[in-house]
């Protein structure tokens, strides 16, 4: 049985080989003796892997744990079998908010022009001000914050018209 | 340097601090005028004095710590909360309502608005802090750069603005290049801007004045020379309001980005003992010369051929001020209170003396890996180090949440040690050692800078970090190191404790023709 997780991106997969006497696990093709597998929960714990103890810090919310280890912070997530495939990509053709915040100034308005690279609103977050870039030549479909709204962390600013022959 | 000496703890107090008592707590009531580490700060030292405190807070922090620290608690309201700790009128109305006899206005917010200091006066209270003139004068870049200049102390060659960007920008390039484009009534950065050359002047005049306009309400900007990798010294200095100033040495704030510090440290690295002594004379000459009440900064750039330039003078407790309580041992805050209710120095410059080296460094909600762009979340998870030699000035709570209500910076950790190298090995430890989940931070971005070998040579400027930027990056893992975080990650879901501990082999195995 394999539990898939990703870390930085990418997916890996803990594969276990053996229960007993202790937990063996295979990830990326790398074999672990897991002798203890500490306690569950949120705060400071350990493990102990290949006979070494492992003491980290971790913490859950919404699907993400986070792990402190090594004097480094690591984000990890569950990948639950039961999701179906990945999101897609996307994102060509909106501008997302790279962080929670206001608009400052609205430089195009829909059905304007616009080449890779030239900006088409400026935002303002912890009092600095962020210019946000079209991520492709097209044409302005929609702006959909204007001057002084905010929004959240993510949520979609502008939207492009869809590239001509695009299903 | 072993990371074994410093212990888990949940708790973050300072560590005790040793100063003299004053013989009579000077107030009896003082309302602080702002939220955050700074009102826990503060709160910390009236406590030690005997004086009740009074905190101030929006309905989004009812139950913030300093809120809960403080003796009392007012509420205030705004249409933001940023713009509830801006309203003066109400702050003061809150003062007088809970019988507060002065105001600690903290640092950011209020604490450099001479308007504020004027009101918190003319309705009897005591303003900590100097007085709104002083505010006023050193308040604006061009009027305290004049000041300054008039009595002694060194000013970069400069351009003043007028109402015309364009004769500005005409101005402005005869200096020559590069040249800094600054707001006149600025600070924190905001409106500044590096321009390399003539071509880029004028648009760059126009941005600065349009940001100065819409974060200060005065959109005139100035240029001046720009010094190629400047040092950042500013110098602590107490003044008695009558002409009567000491200073508590340098602080050396080079390692900046955007213009905002995030490690500071006191004394300044490598700093010729001469240069040192200079530059802390011209602030103690300003400071007396403007009779200058209170703690306040003078902040000044320094070149690599050792000349300095003054570069603004902060009327207020500065973010950084830690650092030089843990060189000289005295307590700021009692400083300012003392101060304002005597009128005297605390202290004589003799007997002021410095001991080892302290750092700090400014943990932000921020992603290092995404051009340090704000970050939200919340505190699941805090796990401070604790160590004699070690604060943990904060005002966190476990679940908290970290939102953009207000500034990013959600702690500073400030080490001491015998030298500036046992000083850095302390910060890394402790660093390494600080666990705060559930929101990204800088704080192994900043374990890094310390640990970096120009910074442990102490060879800094204020481009350090962009002139490093590449071995400051994040490295991915070693792949022992990847395969523990994700074990240590996996062990503590319930899906996969069932799926090892409790499922029987035959249901587990199952789940292999997955591959």
């Amino acid at each position: 049985m394999a539990v898939k997780l990703t870390l930085a991106g990418e997916t890996h997969e803990i594969e276990i080989v053996r229960r007993r006497p202790h937990l063996v696990v295979r990830i990326d093709g790398r074999l672990h003796e897991v002798a203890d597998l500490g306690a569950t929960g949120a705060g400071p714990g350990a493990i102990a892997v290949d006979g070494e103890p492992v003491p980290f810090v971790r913490a859950e919310s919404l699907g993400t744990t986070f792990v402190r280890l090594a004097g480094r912070s690591f984000e990890v997530r569950y990948v639950d079998p039961r999701d179906a495939a990945e999101a897609g990509s996307g994102g060509r053709d909106e501008i997302h908010a790279p962080m929670p915040g206001a608009v400052v100034s609205v430089h195009k308005v829909a059905g304007e022009a616009v080449t890779r690279g030239e900006t088409v609103i400026t935002i303002e977050s912890m009092k600095l001000q962020t210019a946000l870039v079209a991520p492709r030549d097209g044409v302005v479909g929609a702006v959909l914050k204007q001057e002084g709204e905010t929004f959240e962390k993510d949520e979609i600013v502008v939207r492009l018209e869809a590239i001509a022959g695009d299903a | 340097m072993s990371p074994a000496t410093i212990s888990f703890g949940r708790a973050s107090a300072a560590p005790e601090e040793h100063f003299p008592s004053a013989a009579a707590a000077p107030f009896r009531k003082v309302l602080v005028a702002n939220r955050g580490e700074i009102a826990v700060r503060v709160i910390r030292t009236l406590r030690a004095m005997g004086i009740a405190s009074v905190a101030i807070h929006h309905p989004v922090e009812a139950r913030a710590k300093h809120v809960r620290l403080a003796d009392e608690a007012v509420e205030i309201t705004g249409q933001t909360p940023v713009a509830a700790h801006l309203d003066g009128a109400q702050i003061v109305e809150a003062a007088l309502r809970a019988g507060a006899d002065a105001v600690h206005p903290g640092y950011g917010f209020l604490s450099e608005n001479a308007g504020f200091a004027r009101r918190v006066a003319e309705a009897g209270l005591v303003f900590i802090g100097p007085d709104a003139d002083t505010i006023a004068l050193m308040g604006d870049k061009i009027s305290a750069r004049d000041f300054a200049a008039a009595h002694g102390v060194p000013v970069a060659p400069s351009v003043m603005p007028t109402g015309d960007l364009d004769a500005f920008a005409a101005a402005a390039a005869a200096i020559g290049f590069p040249l800094l484009i600054k707001a006149a009534a600025g600070g924190g950065g905001k409106g500044m801007s590096i321009v390399r050359a003539a071509g880029d002047l004028a648009e760059a005049a126009r941005i600065a004045a349009s940001e100065a306009e819409r974060y200060f309400g005065d959109g005139r900007v100035y240029a001046e020379v720009y010094v190629e990798r400047p040092r950042h010294i500013e110098v602590q200095v107490l003044g008695d309001g009558a002409g009567g100033a000491i200073h508590l040495f340098e602080r050396e704030c080079s390692v900046q980005r955007r213009f905002q510090k995030i490690i500071e440290e006191a004394p300044a690295a490598n700093l010729p003992e001469e240069t040192r002594a200079a530059i802390c004379e011209a602030a103690v000459r300003l400071a007396a010369s403007a009779r200058y009440k209170n703690a306040g900064t003078v902040e000044f750039i320094l070149g690599a051929d050792g000349r300095f330039f003054f570069l603004e003078m902060n009327t207020r407790l500065q973010v950084e001020h830690p650092v030089t309580e843990m060189i000289t041992g005295l307590d700021l805050v009692r400083a300012q209170i003392e101060i304002a209710a005597t009128g005297r120095l605390p202290l004589a410059q003799a007997a002021v003396r410095a001991r080892g080296h302290a750092l700090e460094c400014r943990v932000c909600a921020e992603d290092p890996e995404h051009d340090f762009l704000p970050e939200t979340g919340a505190v699941l998870c805090l796990e401070v180090p604790q160590a004699p030699w070690l604060r943990f000035e904060n005002a966190l709570d476990e679940g908290q949440k970290v939102t953009a209500d207000f500034d990013p910076m959600l702690a500073k950790l400030v080490v001491h040690g015998d030298d500036r190298a046992a000083a850095i090995d302390r910060g890394v430890a402790a660093l390494g050692a600080l666990a705060l989940l559930g929101v990204r931070t800088n704080i192994d971005y900043l374990a890094a800078v310390l640990d970096h070998p120009a910074f442990r040579a102490g060879d800094l400027h204020t481009g350090f970090v962009a002139e490093h930027a590449a071995a400051l990056a994040t490295l991915p893992p070693d792949s022992a190191t990847r395969d523990r975080v994700l074990l240590a990650a996996a062990l503590g879901l319930r899906e996969v404790r069932e799926l090892v501990e409790g499922v029987p082999e035959p249901h587990a195995l199952i789940g292999h023709w997955r591959n």
